[in-house]
């Protein structure tokens, strides 16, 4: 299951995210061994700062099992910036229909081998599709990842071999990484799709993520304050009513929210 | 900027129509816009990372406009606070039904503006941020099937008239020198020599696909929306030499 968290849903989900940066940390401040800044084991860099959209995969339980960054190539973009030694002195590509994607992990140890839909090949393909297709949705034409070696030879087994590649392999820190080009159209996602068993729909909705159960057992139910506003906002009769009582639920939204936040 | 009044301040709003230079081009670019992707309304709006101005530029009724300066909707409008914080196009049925959604949305029924619509958000280099809004009457069928078809198109044209108005800043134009790669401009030059894009992928041993990037990315870079455009731009600036 895909769930995309963004500036304008992250409030529902901040467990979600911290598990994700968790699993970053992991993957590459740990196994990959990437010249990043974990703190308190969480990977995190200033491009989380700027919004970005975060496509994520999750477990039935409602556990993040990979992820991946977008950004658009527009405005600032990690090609544009820390990794420019990829491009070898040369400008960055800037497109409104190519976003860049960064940061794509699975976790080696919540999955298992072989092939069903709680193996790390499924998970990969999953999350390879479902960035693959959020962008198709945004009228995104192509995407643009910054891989080392061993992400793209992942991406070449799972039949999503990148159809070109742009600047050099460059030495970022231990590791060498490169940039390479993804289109995003039906064909691609069909392959992706048979080589991975992927059937019907991978996104899910904020609701649906919010009833899984990892997820609905750090939930606190909603507050008798929560209802009560509630009953307000649905009780008004004319627009004045309305925007008053909307205006009361806004005013105490940082109690109403406080309980997402109440259990680890 | 310099010949708008003082008197504009922290967010507030300038109607693009007001604006002595490139007016008539804006206007007439929505309206085309408008009309060849069969929406009801287009607006964009566009934030000075630097003062904090707001940027406008509409096909809505006059009426509306006026209403909506009068009442300084722009300060609160969810459709451009909210929305340019994706990174995605936001249908706004994503929007929460908050009193900022309602105070704009109630008053524009009355003014026979719906609902539904979405908002493309552009992010610039320099942290200059704007979006482009479109609003539709269609059932939500057809509106979502209209959506498939026309967000493509509409991604390159929020980009390209949020270039637009950046550019005819001064501040953002004393920033602003296009920096081309060298494959944006071996594509470029081989264009101007008559090259197809297929030609160029061959003489330069790439894909056809990363030729149409590196076109994309430098008409992008050159505010043209045609690669001829781009090709005449590139001359004019020196950039490649005539084919």
């Amino acid at each position: 299951m895909i769930l995309v968290i963004d500036a304008l849903n992250k409030h529902k989900f901040p467990k979600l995210l911290d598990e994700m940066f968790l699993l970053r940390g992991r993957v590459f401040g740990g196994r990959l061994g990437w010249d990043v800044s974990v703190d308190k084991g969480r990977e995190r860099d200033h491009f989380d700062d700027l919004d970005p959209a975060y496509v994520i995969g999750l477990d039935d339980e409602g556990h993040v099992v990979s992820c991946v960054r977008a950004l658009q190539t527009t405005g600032p973009h990690m090609l544009s910036d820390v990794f420019s030694e990829i491009l070898d002195g040369e400008p960055p590509i800037r497109s409104a229909t190519i976003w860049e994607s960064t940061r794509f992990c699975v976790d080696t140890k919540r999955l298992g081998r072989g092939k069903g839909p709680n193996s790390l090949s499924y998970a990969t393909c999953e999350l390879m599709l479902g960035s693959l297709e959020y962008a198709q949705q945004s009228g995104i034409t192509d995407i643009i990842t910054v891989i080392d070696p061993v992400m793209d030879r992942v991406l070449k087994r799972s039949d999503n071999a990148p159809y070109d590649y742009v600047g050099k392999v460059a030495d970022m820190g231990k590791v060498p990484a490169l940039a390479a080009l993804l289109d995003c159209t039906d064909e691609r996602m069909d392959r992706i799709r048979a080589h991975g068993g992927i059937e019907g729909e991978v996104f899910i909705s904020d609701e649906q993520a919010l009833a899984l159960p990892a997820i609905a057992a750090r939930t606190k139910p909603k507050s008798d304050l929560e209802k009560y506003c509630e009953e307000q906002i649905s009780a008004a009769t004319t627009k004045q009513e309305k925007l008053a009582a909307l205006r009361l639920k806004e005013v105490l939204e940082d109690k109403i929210r406080s309980r997402m936040d109440q259990r680890a | 900027m310099d010949n708008l009044p003082s008197i504009f301040g922290q967010h507030d709003l300038f109607d693009l129509e007001d604006l002595p230079e490139a007016s008539d081009d804006f206007s007439r670019f929505l309206f085309n816009v408008r009309d060849r992707f069969g929406v009801d309304d287009i607006a964009y709006a566009g934030m000075n990372p630097v003062n904090g101005s707001i940027f406008g530029h509409v096909t809505y009724n006059d009426d509306w406009k006026a209403h909506y300066a009068s009442q300084g909707y722009h300060k609160i409008d969810p459709t451009l606070h909210k929305a340019r914080r994706s990174i995605a196009p936001v249908d706004w049925a994503r929007l929460d039904r908050d009193s900022n959604f309602l105070m704009v949305f109630d008053d524009a029924r009355d003014f026979g503006i719906r609902d539904q619509g979405l908002t493309i958000p552009v992010r610039g280099p320099y942290g200059d941020v704007g979006g482009l809004s479109v609003t539709s009457s269609l059932s939500q069928k057809e509106w979502n099937k209209l959506k498939g078809e026309v967000l493509v198109g509409l991604q390159s044209v929020a980009v390209h008239v949020h270039d637009m108005v950046i550019r005819s800043d001064n501040l953002s134009n004393l920033l602003r020198t296009p920096t081309l790669s060298h494959r944006e401009l071996e594509a470029l030059q081989w264009t101007s020599a008559g090259k197809s894009q297929q030609d160029i992928a061959d003489i330069l041993s790439i894909s056809n696909r990363t030729v149409e990037v590196h076109l994309r990315s430098a008409r992008h870079k050159l505010y043209a929306l045609t690669t001829a455009q781009a090709v005449g731009r590139a001359i004019s600036m020196g950039l490649i030499y005539p084919g």
